[in-house]
C-alpha cells in the first residue's frame, strides 16, 4: 500500500498543494485570499479529491511559505527556502542555483545535494519582484499571462529609467502616451526586473545549472531577459509554481521515514481538516 | 526698487513667489499637471494678480525645479537645491539642515550661514520616503491628503509596517484594514515608515541643528512629528513650506 504525504505552500499570491508518495500524485494551485486558513483547507480538499485519497490517508503534512503558520492541519512548518531547494533538487538534480521570482519577493538560492548552501532575498522593495510586472500589466491593460508572449514581438526594449515601481508606473503611462509600442514597453519592464534580480543573485557565485521558479518563470519574456542579464541559459521546471510545495511533501516523506527507521512516530497536528474549518 | 519673480516648476506642484527687493509680497501654488508650460504661466499670473501688478513690473525672473526649462518667460534658471538653500536661509537664518519632501523627490541639504550649499543628497529612486507615499495612503483610505496629518495625531497604536516600500505598504495597509486596524493607526504607521526612510537619507549627509522641513511634506503635521521623534528635536517649518525654493529663486533674481 502506498503512503501519502502532503506539502502546502502558502505564498503571498498563490497557495499550492502537492500530494506525494514517492511520485507526485496530485498538484493544485489556487489564489491566496485574505483568509489563508479557509483557502488552505479548500485547496487541500481539491488535492485529496484529485489523488482519490482521504485526509486520514496522509501520513505527514508540512506547510511552507509566507503563510505557513496559518495551516492548522499541518504537522510541521519549514521555511520556503529549504523546501524550494529540496523540491527543485528532486525534479532537476543538476541544478546548483535557483532564481525564484514570486508575487511579493525574489530569491537566489545556492544548493548542494538538495540542501541550501546560501541565499539572498528581496522582500523590501517591489521593484525586481512579480509585483512590479503585475502592476505594470495592469496599467498597460494587458493580462499578466500575456506579458511574456507579447514582449517577444518587441523590436527593441524601451528603457525604464525609474527603479521604484510607483515612479515606473508613471513613466510607463507617459511613454504609452507619447507613442511607445506596447511590446517594446513590456520588454523594457522585463528587462528592468531582470536587471534587479540578476544584480541580487550575482551576490552569490552563480553556478550552472541555473533554474528559474515561481510565477516569474511562467513569463517567457522575463526568462529570456534573465538569461541575457545572467549571461547563461536557465532551466524552467514544467510547473515552476509548485517547487516549494513539492519540497515540503518530499521532506514530509523523508522526515516520516527517518522517525520510522528509528522505530518512532512523529508528533502530528491535533487539528484535522474539519476542525480547521470550524476554527476559521 | 522693483519686483522679482521666482518660479519653481516641481513634479507635483508649480510655485511662484514675487519679492520686492528681498521681501516676499505674493505667491501662488498650483498643480503642475501634464503641461508644465501652462502651469508656470498660470502660477505667474495668479501671483501678479494678487499684487495688482503686470508682467512688465517684474525686473527679473529666475526659474527652478524639475521643469525649470518649461518656464520660457524666465530670464535664467538655477538648480532647485541652490534656490532651496537660499530660501531657507531667508526664512530661518539659523537653519543648517533642510529636509525637503516633494511629490517625487526627497532631498536633504546642508547649508552654511549665508545660505550656500555645503552638501546634499537626493532620493529619486524610491517612493518610500516621498510625497507619493502620502498620496497612495490617502487613496486607499479614501480621505484627502490634507487630512492625513491631523488624523495621524489621533493615533494611539500606530500600525507597525514591516516595509518602507510604498507598494508593499499599500497591500500591508489593506490587510491591516481588513483585520480592523483604525485609519488613524494606519496613517501614523505610514508616517513612521516614511520618517525612518527619510532619516536614512539624513544620516548619510549628516545633520547640523537647527533643521527645517519644507516641501509639501512639511504641511503634514503627522509626518513632521514622526521625523521630530526620530531626530529627537523640533523642526522649523515655514508658514508656507512649499514655496521655499520659489522664494530662494526670487531672492536670487533680486540680486541680478
Amino acid at each position: 500500500m502506498n503512503r501519502y504525504f502532503a506539502g502546502v505552500d502558502i505564498g503571498s499570491t498563490m497557495t499550492k498543494v502537492v500530494i506525494f508518495s514517492g511520485r507526485i500524485e496530485a498538484t493544485i494551485i489556487g489564489p491566496t485570499g485574505p483568509e489563508h486558513r479557509k483557502l488552505a483547507n479548500k485547496v487541500m480538499e481539491e488535492a485529496l479529491n484529485l489523488a482519490q485519497i482521504r485526509f486520514e490517508d496522509l501520513s505527514y503534512i508540512i506547510a511552507t511559505g509566507y503563510g505557513r503558520i496559518n495551516v492548522p492541519f499541518a504537522d510541521r512548518q519549514i521555511t520556503e527556502i529549504t523546501c524550494h531547494a529540496k523540491g527543485l533538487h528532486s525534479l532537476l538534480p543538476t541544478v546548483k542555483t535557483i532564481v525564484d521570482i514570486g508575487g511579493q519577493d525574489s530569491k537566489g538560492i545556492k544548493i548542494k545535494d538538495g540542501k541550501v548552501v546560501s541565499f539572498v532575498m528581496n522582500d523590501k522593495c517591489a521593484a525586481g519582484t512579480g509585483r512590479f510586472i503585475e502592476i505594470m500589466a495592469d496599467s498597460i491593460g494587458v493580462p499578466l499571462e500575456d506579458m511574456g508572449r507579447i514582449s517577444l514581438t518587441a523590436e527593441k526594449a524601451a528603457p525604464i529609467s525609474s527603479t521604484c515601481t510607483v515612479f515606473a508606473e508613471h513613466e510607463i503611462v507617459n511613454k504609452l502616451a507619447s507613442g511607445e509600442s506596447i511590446p517594446n514597453l513590456i520588454a523594457g519592464i522585463h528587462e528592468s526586473v531582470a536587471t534587479r534580480v540578476s544584480a541580487m543573485v550575482k551576490k552569490l557565485t552563480i553556478e550552472q545549472d541555473v533554474a528559474v521558479t515561481g510565477g516569474g518563470a511562467k513569463n517567457i519574456g522575463l526568462v529570456k531577459a534573465l538569461e541575457k542579464k545572467l549571461g547563461c541559459s536557465v532551466i524552467v521546471p514544467p510547473e515552476p509554481l509548485i517547487t516549494g510545495a513539492l519540497g515540503a511533501a518530499v521532506l514530509a516523506k523523508e522526515i516520516f521515514e527517518k522517525y520510522e527507521r528509528e522505530g518512532q512516530m512523529p508528533v502530528r497536528s491535533s487539528c484535522g481538516l474539519q476542525e480547521a474549518k470550524i476554527f476559521s | 526698487m522693483g519686483f522679482f519673480l521666482g518660479i519653481d516648476v516641481g513634479s507635483g506642484w508649480t510655485k511662484a513667489a514675487i519679492c520686492e527687493e528681498d521681501k516676499l509680497k505674493s505667491y501662488a501654488i498650483i498643480p503642475s499637471g501634464g503641461d508644465y508650460k501652462k502651469a508656470a504661466k498660470e502660477a505667474f499670473d495668479i501671483a501678479l494678480k494678487k499684487l495688482n501688478i503686470t508682467a512688465k513690473d517684474i525686473k527679473y525672473t529666475l526659474a527652478t525645479g524639475y521643469g525649470a526649462t518649461m518656464a520660457d518667460f524666465a530670464n535664467d534658471a538655477l538648480s532647485d537645491i541652490s534656490c532651496h538653500a537660499k530660501g531657507i536661509n531667508a526664512l530661518f537664518p539659523n537653519v543648517r539642515t533642510v529636509i525637503d519632501i516633494g511629490a517625487q523627490f526627497t532631498r536633504v541639504i546642508n547649508v552654511d550661514k549665508d545660505g550656500r550649499i555645503i552638501n546634499f543628497i537626493m532620493n529619486e529612486k524610491c517612493a518610500g520616503g516621498s510625497g507619493k507615499f502620502l498620496q497612495v495612503t490617502a487613496r486607499i483610505l479614501h480621505i484627502n491628503i490634507e487630512e492625513l496629518g491631523r488624523l495621524s495625531l489621533e493615533s494611539k497604536e500606530p500600525v507597525e509596517f514591516t516595509t518602507a516600500c510604498a507598494v508593499f505598504a499599500e497591500s500591508e495597509a489593506v490587510s491591516r484594514i481588513s483585520e480592523g486596524a483604525r485609519p488613524e493607526d494606519i496613517v501614523a504607521g505610514i508616517h513612521k515608515a516614511m520618517a525612518s526612510k527619510i532619516i536614512t537619507l539624513v544620516a548619510r549627509v549628516g545633520m547640523t541643528p537647527e533643521y527645517a522641513i519644507t516641501g509639501g511634506g512639511g504641511k503634514d503635521i503627522g509626518l513632521v512629528r514622526a521625523i521630530e521623534n526620530e531626530l529627537r528635536s523640533k523642526a522649523f517649518v515655514p508658514y508656507e513650506p512649499q514655496i521655499t525654493a520659489a522664494l530662494g529663486a526670487a531672492i536670487f533674481a533680486s540680486s541680478k
